[in-house]
């Protein structure tokens, strides 16, 4: 696995040459459009973009940031995140298709299922009883707008 | 009208029904979800801030508070019975909690924290009555040169926020000022960093960003972590008078302390209840006895952690500087609910402060009440697996990331600041700057636009203004101070858990 700290410092370099790139648009766009104005939108994108690179880079090549030791999570835990973190994701696509309610009963069965380990019964129960409960509490009690998906639920 | 009758009209609408049980609601969300073990303020703030999005701004930010000082509350209970810090400030807390839990006095010990943090925070609530209108009343003077320098003065907190590391803590806070970038210009309302796709027009949520840091990190990282519940009975948590007489001048103490740093900008809870543990153990006639289950070593720190916690009301509020991350995310509320916090809130929305001053005098009495009787209930919720308490915390991320624009694009921010936020925390990157840029990021580009058209350019515009000039010689005097502060706590967290500090 590659060093943390040299990805932080690999993505910061990244993104203030990025934010260089949308200033320098911004400054010229500024200059065309409000004559003699000293600074606009274009400001705070440099700003960020110049500190950005300078510690992306100190920290790809001269500051010695402390090594922290993070032990990689494997066997069942790390099985729990991935199927979690997948049931997630899933939910985040079917919920405009499915609505509010088929899409919450997938992902919370799912989810007791994926990361606490229950059986599939049990899942269930524990999933129906919990999108019952959040459509009260965001729906009955809220008024929360839910999206109701292609069949209205 | 005075302070008094400020405050008189603040209780009355305090008082009303619905403000009282959002009181409630806010103290007792915030004490469940602040009890159970590994998770802080903080995180409790973000997971439960969603709920309050659709509610008015007074009782939402009624809730808001009630949240955060049961966190805190809940926090000790943790610390004491099992060992665990939700959060740093947690840390001198187990040092003599924890041996008296296992002596069979961990009842005491979670009744002085409660009396000791009603004292403290009541205290630091009425300072806060006094003393913040006192700061507001400099409003009139300040433009935007004065607010500029108020920005900064706000972001020397970065320092103190930034655990071990200060070149970590700056990075995190300019990835901050890079997401607030998102989203259209403030001078000319030109697309910036949209790459012409219509959702990132209107930036990036403040509560997805919240949620995906904070609440869908905490998860993950929970799964990893083995987690244990309370399984010792608490039998009396009302402690003797001998107990009240020995604890009762560390509470003064530590109230002094957590008090009077906590009104220095960027002095969070965890660097003062270090320094009142420490105070109290060199006092001491024995300080042979700290460590091994003083009563003292529990009243002091907690007394200085709900004192620090309530004077950050006062910089909050006055000056809109957040002095802790939960803090912080309280911030944010204000800003969602189109409450600016600063010199002008007091004049401008009055009803709106005193009565939330009202209701932190309100939200004390709950918490003391709900704390001591109900202890044994807050244990029992503690044995609550994991398998169903992770699920249940992701799903309310989840919808209260979607409800707060109606927006699967939010959603998707959150998921995708979750994977950040869990990368970050497990990697020891502290997330606080960066939620402090990004909510402070946009004030001060404003400021720094506004200042330099009015100067033409020209920075010297910030050093030719008294309050300004006074605020950025402040700044760079509190940096250096909460420097100092830093390294004595990231040494003493470092000496008590063998862990780098995370404030």
């Amino acid at each position: 696995m590659p060093d943390p700290n040299r990805v932080v410092g690999g993505t910061l370099v990244l993104l203030g040459i990025l934010s260089l790139w949308e200033g320098r648009r911004l400054y010229a766009l500024r200059t065309e459009m409000v004559a003699g104005a000293v600074v606009g939108d274009d400001t705070f994108p440099l700003i960020v973009g110049v500190a950005m690179l300078l510690l992306g880079a100190s920290i790809l090549f001269v500051a010695r940031l402390p090594q922290v030791k993070v032990a990689r999570p494997y066997g069942e835990p790390r099985m729990r995140m991935i199927l979690g973190a997948g049931v997630l994701a899933a939910y985040w696509v079917i919920l405009p298709y499915l609505g509010y309610t088929g899409s919450t009963a997938l992902a919370s069965t799912g989810l007791f299922r994926a990361m606490g380990g229950y059986r599939w019964p049990l899942a269930l129960l524990f999933g129906g009883v919990t999108t019952g409960l959040l459509y009260l509490l965001f729906r009955v009690w809220l008024l929360q707008p839910l999206p109701t998906g292609l069949l209205g639920l | 009208m005075d302070v008094l009758s400020h405050l008189a009209s603040g209780f009355a609408a305090a008082l009303t029904p619905t403000n009282l049980l959002m009181a409630l609601l806010g103290s007792l969300l915030g004490t469940l979800v602040g009890v159970l073990p590994g998770l802080g303020p903080t995180a409790a703030i973000a997971i439960l801030f969603p709920l309050t999005t659709v509610l008015p701004p007074v009782p939402a930010i009624i809730m808001l508070a009630g949240i955060y000082y049961g966190a805190m509350y809940g926090g000790s209970t943790t610390a004491i019975l099992l060992n665990i810090p939700g959060e740093v400030a947690s840390v001198p807390t187990c040092l003599d909690g924890y041996p008296m839990a296992q002596q069979g006095r961990g009842g005491v010990a979670l009744g002085i924290s409660a009396i000791g943090s009603f004292f403290a925070g009541t205290l630091g609530v009425v300072a806060l009555t006094f003393f913040a209108p006192f700061l507001a009343d400099q409003a009139l003077r300040f433009g935007p040169p004065e607010y500029f320098g108020l920005m900064v003065l706000a972001f020397t907190v970065i320092a103190s926020l930034s655990g071990g590391s200060l070149v970590k803590g700056f990075a995190m806070a300019f990835l901050g000022y890079f997401i607030s970038l998102v989203g259209l210009g403030p001078s000319t309302a030109e697309p910036r960093f949209t790459f012409n796709w219509g959702p990132l027009m209107s930036g990036v949520d403040l509560i997805a960003l919240i949620v995906g840091l904070y609440a869908i990190s905490e998860v993950f990282i929970g799964l990893e972590e083995a987690r244990v519940a309370i399984t010792q009975k608490i039998r009396n948590v009302f402690p003797r008078l001998a107990d009240l007489r020995a604890a009762f001048p560390a509470i003064l103490r530590g109230t002094g302390i957590g008090f009077f740093l906590g009104l220095l900008p960027g002095c969070a809870p965890g660097v003062t209840v270090f320094m009142a543990y420490d105070a109290e153990k060199k006092l001491s006639k024995h300080p042979e006895r700290f460590g091994k289950g003083a009563i003292e070593g529990v009243a002091s720190p907690e007394s200085a952690n709900n004192a620090t916690s309530s004077a950050g009301f006062i910089p909050l509020l006055a000056l809109g500087i957040p002095a802790s991350a939960p803090l912080a995310v309280l911030l944010g509320g204000l800003l969602v609910y189109g409450l600016q916090p600063g010199p002008l809130l007091f004049q401008k929305n009055p009803d709106f402060v005193w009565t939330v001053i009202a209701s932190l005098y309100v939200g004390n009495v709950i918490l003391l009440i709900l704390n001591l009787p109900l202890i044994g209930m807050w244990v029992w919720l503690t044995r609550i697996p994991y398998g169903i308490l992770g699920p249940v915390i992701l799903l309310l991320a989840f919808i209260g990331a979607y409800s707060v624009r109606n927006s699967l694009f939010d959603v998707g921010v959150s998921l995708v600041c979750g994977a950040m936020g869990f990368f970050l925390r497990r990697h020891q990157w502290p997330l606080a700057p960066l939620l402090l840029a990004f909510i402070l990021g946009p004030l001060l580009e404003k400021y720094l636009i506004q200042s330099l058209s009015m100067s033409g350019g020209s920075l010297l515009i910030f050093f030719q203004r008294g309050i300004s000039l006074a605020l950025i010689v402040g700044a760079a005097l509190l940096l250096l101070t909460s420097l100092a502060l830093v390294r004595y706590t990231s040494r003493r967290v470092k000496e008590e858990t063998a862990e780098e500090l995370a404030l």
